[in-house]
């Protein structure tokens, strides 16, 4: 990132993030959580496939790796918000659970079992 | 299960990579900076100390009040230090943080140090965070390559440095003033306050010590007011507290729920309840400083004040429950061991007093304990308390003293009855083979090691008190339930 000389290029640059922010809400967001607790149960080799498979798929995507939710019960967990949907949590994400949630929540937006509650 | 939570210091946890400055700029990362940068240093103390903020490392000092006699203090070099040495066993909410969000720990920091008037910053963090260590170092040079970290930020002339430290996982360390000596590269024990760090901290010069939480919470209070932040949370403590739920309840993990939650609204709406439908008896909050909350505090809002009401503290936010199949005695045990292993030595109270508290209870869980024993335990306790250095010492006997106030029928069993309900004192249970449900299998015999147990193959099999060591081995292989615990 360039150097931020003064308080208008940082107002700038956080307009210009935030409008870009807004552009990816039109697209299927995968958060996979990669904390320590995640990774320790698995979730690298998740995140690996998403990156993996999703360029196959029809659709527009971003794959964010980030902290955990505090879910530890339910490690790995993934985030999915479909563009229009409210985020959907599955937990205890291996590479077969992340082919199922690709081929069924996202392509097809029908839910598999073990979503977190999030109300 | 969230519909309880509130997520001001989590906020970003999980919504962002925590290793691209990009993620965390567009939701309002640095914001408070640039606010802050653009205001006088007053006004920051006093929107800290309106919100209402209390240190989430344990002691809940008013963090604003902390700024403010920094800030106060004449100096021409001060210090801004992180204390990211989280010890309590079973906590783990500072680590989270670190790795899910760490530009608001860095950013709350550079807010701290315009407002004390201080240029460098320090987190202390433990070498068994690699990770967290990791995702500081890459932050830390994100933000310095941007120019909202390092010298003359965003054009204003503030410089702020930060540099990490690295705790050899004591945890006295987390004691500021020990954590200061273990900075300066001195053994890590701590020193008679006052002076304060404020006045007298790393390298003789004033120093403001805050924990991760803490600061984690500050750039929310900014961007969104002190009014926001106070109007969430009780009359006394503002705010929320994230816990690390663990132990015998359902959902472990991390939960940030409003000051004043109930313990029940905790453990059974958003931990979802024990596990395997057991019944609760206990929750054990600060770690190994604090104290159990039992069934009559379930309907208690937590706070500061009604946990230190309830014989227990806030501490850093380690929430560990128990059910009943936890012996009491052996719980205050188990903590009493982890101070003692823990003690820095270097006041005679905590080094000795500890030790003999341990002590005894390893008589009354080894039954050989006597009612004297108890009283002893209670006396020992208060002296320890009344007269150890540090926050160490002062809170180690919390244990056992709220064990032994809540849980005196435990005690008593021990000692008197010489039983332990909890089935868990091994030298106060006996493994039986039932008769009547013995099919003369020959699968416990193999299993013992001590070959404690009888009997040919379809004849009743029978265990032999003297030479049995309680291992529980056949209890577990009997396919029978012919084996029990008395």
């Amino acid at each position: 990132m360039k150097q931020l000389k003064n308080f208008g290029e940082f107002e700038s640059l956080r307009q210009e993030l935030k409008v870009k922010e807004a552009e990816n809400e039109k697209k299927v967001r995968i958060y996979i959580a990669m904390a320590t607790c995640s990774i320790a149960s698995g979730s690298a080799k998740v995140l690996e496939y998403f990156k993996e498979e999703m360029p196959k798929q029809p659709v527009e995507f971003v794959i964010k790796p980030t902290g955990c939710l505090g879910l530890c019960h339910s490690e790995p967990t993934v985030e999915v918000v479909l563009p229009g949907s409210g985020p959907v949590v599955f937990g205890k994400v291996d590479t077969k659970r992340a082919k199922l949630i690709i081929d069924e929540y996202i392509k097809n937006g029908k839910l598999i079992d073990g979503v977190i509650e999030e109300n | 299960m969230k519909s309880k939570q509130i997520k001001i210091a989590l906020r970003n946890c999980g919504h962002i990579d925590p290793e691209d400055l990009s993620d965390y700029i567009a939701r309002d990362g640095y914001k408070a900076l640039s606010t802050t940068l653009s205001g006088s240093r007053e006004t920051v103390v006093q929107t800290i100390i309106k919100s209402g903020l209390r240190g989430r490392g344990g002691g809940g000092f008013p963090t604003g009040k902390k700024w403010e006699l920094a800030a106060a203090v004449k100096g021409d070099k001060k210090y801004v230090i992180c204390n990211a040495d989280e010890g309590d066993p079973g906590a783990f909410m500072d680590r989270s943080v670190l790795e899910g969000d760490p530009h608001s720990v860095l950013e709350a920091m550079a807010v701290c140090g315009y407002a004390i008037g201080a240029d460098e910053g320090y987190i202390y963090i433990r070498a068994e965070y690699p990770l967290a260590i990791k995702r500081l170092k890459i932050a830390m040079a994100q933000a310095k390559e941007a120019g909202l970290l390092g010298q003359n930020i965003l054009g204003t002339g503030f410089n702020f440095e930060i540099g990490l430290k690295y705790g050899a996982g004591a945890f006295v360390c987390g004691e500021e003033t020990a954590l200061i000596k273990s900075m300066e590269g001195n053994r890590g024990e701590p020193i008679m306050k006052p002076p304060y760090p404020a006045q007298k901290g790393f390298m003789g010069k004033p120093t403001n010590v805050n924990n991760v939480e803490t600061f984690a919470n500050i750039p929310a209070i900014i961007n969104k007011g002190a009014d926001w932040f106070a109007s969430i949370g009780t009359e006394g403590s503002k705010g929320t507290k994230v816990f690390a739920l663990a132990g015998k309840v359902k959902n472990v993990g991390l939960v940030e729920v409003p000051m004043g939650t109930t313990l029940r609204e905790l453990i059974f709406d958003i931990g979802g309840g024990i596990v395997g439908g057991k019944k609760f008896k206990a929750a054990q909050t600060g770690g190994p400083s604090g104290g159990c909350l039992t069934e009559k505090h379930l309907d208690t809002p937590i706070d500061y004040e009604s946990l230190k009401a309830a014989g227990s503290m806030m501490g850093s936010g380690g929430l560990i429950v128990m059910d009943e199949d936890n012996c009491m005695p052996a719980v205050a045990q188990f903590y009493l061991d982890f101070t003692v292993e823990e003690s820095c030595g270097k006041c005679v109270p905590c080094r000795e007093g500890n030790k003999v508290l341990y002590q005894i209870l390893n008589k009354i869980t080894h039954g050989n304990g006597t009612l004297e024993d108890l009283k002893k335990l209670k006396d020992l306790s208060e002296i320890i308390k009344s007269t150890s250095l540090c926050g160490l010492g002062q809170t180690a006997p919390n244990p056992v003293l709220s064990t032994l106030n809540n849980f005196y029928d435990e005690y008593y069993e021990h000692v008197v009855e010489k039983k332990c309900r909890a089935k868990v004192c091994r030298a106060l249970i006996k493994y039986i083979i039932i008769p009547d449900k013995c099919v003369g299998c020959g699968a416990c015999k193999r299993a013992c090691p001590a070959e404690a147990i009888s009997g040919e193959i379809k004849q009743k099999h029978l265990i032999d008190q003297d030479k049995c060591i309680k291992c529980g081995a056949c209890y577990q292989k009997c396919k029978f339930n012919a084996i029990i615990i008395e």
